[in-house]
């Protein structure tokens, strides 16, 4: 059974008296992708932001373990939980190595133990000969895939990417896809906001529109299949 | 044209003699400074933290002041710190007139407003990315804000060389708190300033060597350390 990691219940948010959105429900599920579309402006990134706990809605109730708290209540827990990354990740002034560690050791872990994870962590995602390197001379696509290692090895509940395939070239949306495959198939939640609608048939398993402030689940061409078969591909890899 | 070679060659014969005179004045000038540096930097970041990421009622006129304290002259700041200390002053008992501790105290004073305002500057140039992306990787907000504070390190540095920068060659205010008493709160602006008026011109020349040297020194580890790039 597909459990639900966690739920929005009746986000609203406004900006300057205009309402961007009354969403009633969005739940993200176990180990699946999901792909939120929508036009530019339509309000995917500050819903991402708001299921964050980055940003504060007007009124949202969030659930998670079986209980519902106001977002208020649970802003500080939500950011143990979900990772969002940006649509262009910020990269600290420092190495690609202490990039990938930072989460790490914030929660403590201690230095032998963070070496080991963040070299595996780079591995995973073919950035081992930049370990020494500043991450901010890195080129976009490698941006992409420290940020991808950077959430990865904090273990998040849930991962929200925004627009993570934007201005790529064809060559670096087919890798950043393939690590958002990846990471699905390692067992993570991950969602995706994105106004690039082939995006839904290559990655997504769940497809939900936001339009004029309301958010509709829409099927996905071949049901999902094309996403579902390289997962099994890759986890049987 | 001979009298500043020769005043030259004396401030030179000054400076490699180790003059006692010319090195306690050098060694008053930046305790001093040091110590007023001490005072300003614990007060002035918070303050400029708190004008960046705070939201409070009054916030928009506390930048506007402090960016035009920015432009008080030292002389003025020297005077109100006089008059607070002086013995008809609120602070007149504590006896600090014509003391390190008040030209201290004075220059914690006219160092702040450019520290504040620089030191805001720096931290309101800080990307609002670098503070969600430690906030989502489980950085508690202190935590945070040190890591957005990491990130504009050295505009942060720069604010504080330029406040020392400031303090370390002003006349006003240590002239008027401090005497400029020998071997006690004479130091180097107010030093030049006195063998000038006396037509001595080669321990003012050596002097202000040692501010020029110190302006070069000071910028030259502020390269250095842009050259590293390790995260707190």
């Amino acid at each position: 059974m597909i459990e639900t990691v966690l739920e929005l219940i009746d986000t609203r948010m406004s900006f300057g008296g205009r309402q961007l959105f009354d969403v009633d429900r969005l739940a993200f599920k176990s180990e699946t992708c999901l792909v939120l579309t929508g036009v530019n402006g339509s309000g995917k990134t500050t819903l991402l932001k708001i299921a964050a706990g980055l940003l504060s809605p007007e009124r949202a109730t969030v659930s998670f373990d079986g209980q519902d708290f106001s977002w208020r209540q649970a802003y500080r827990a939500l950011r143990r939980r979900v990772v969002y990354l940006h649509q262009f990740p910020y990269m600290f002034d420092a190495s690609v190595f202490d990039n990938v560690a930072y989460g790490l050791r914030r929660g403590g872990v201690s230095s032998p133990e963070v070496r080991a994870q963040v070299r595996q962590a780079l591995e995973w995602a073919g950035l081992s000969e930049h370990t020494a390197q500043n991450a901010k001379s890195l080129s976009g696509g490698e941006k992409q895939r420290v940020a991808l290692a950077r959430a990865r090895i904090i273990s998040p509940h849930l991962l929200l990417l925004d627009e993570p395939t934007a201005n790529m070239d064809e060559e670096g949306r087919e890798r950043t896809l393939f690590f958002i495959r990846r990471m699905v198939s390692d067992g993570f939640t991950v969602a995706l906001a994105t106004h690039e609608r082939h995006l839904v048939q290559q990655v997504g398993q769940v497809h939900l529109h936001l339009e004029d402030g309301r958010l509709k689940e829409k099927p996905i061409p071949g049901g999902g299949e094309q996403a579902e078969s390289q997962a099994r591909d890759l986890r049987s890899a | 044209m001979s009298d500043i070679y020769s005043a030259s060659i004396g401030a030179f014969d000054l400076l490699v003699s180790g003059d006692a005179e010319l090195w306690t004045i050098i060694g008053i000038s930046f305790s001093v400074s040091l110590r007023a540096m001490l005072i300003a930097v614990p007060i002035g970041l918070p303050i400029a933290l708190l004008l960046a990421f705070g939201r409070f009622p009054g916030r928009r006129i506390l930048v506007t002041t402090f960016n035009s304290l920015m432009a008080v002259p030292a002389v003025v700041v020297g005077l109100t710190v006089y008059l607070m200390l002086s013995r008809a002053g609120p602070f007149g008992d504590l006896k600090l007139l014509f003391t390190q501790t008040a030209m201290v105290i004075g220059q914690a004073v006219l160092a702040l407003p450019l520290l504040i305002a620089m030191a805001h500057a720096a931290l309101q140039s800080a990307d609002l990315r670098a503070w969600e992306t430690a906030l989502t990787l489980g950085a508690s907000r202190p935590r945070a804000l040190l890591t957005v504070m990491h990130e504009v390190r050295f505009a942060l540095v720069a604010s504080i060389i330029a406040a020392f920068g400031r303090i370390i060659a002003e006349v006003g205010v240590s002239m008027m708190v401090g005497g400029n008493i020998l071997n006690y709160t004479r130091n180097i602006p107010t030093a030049i300033a006195l063998e000038t008026s006396k037509g001595e011109f080669a321990q003012g020349i050596a002097l202000g060597a040692v501010l020029l040297f110190l302006a070069l020194l000071l910028n030259f580890f502020l390269n250095l350390f842009q050259g590293r790039g390790e995260l707190a």
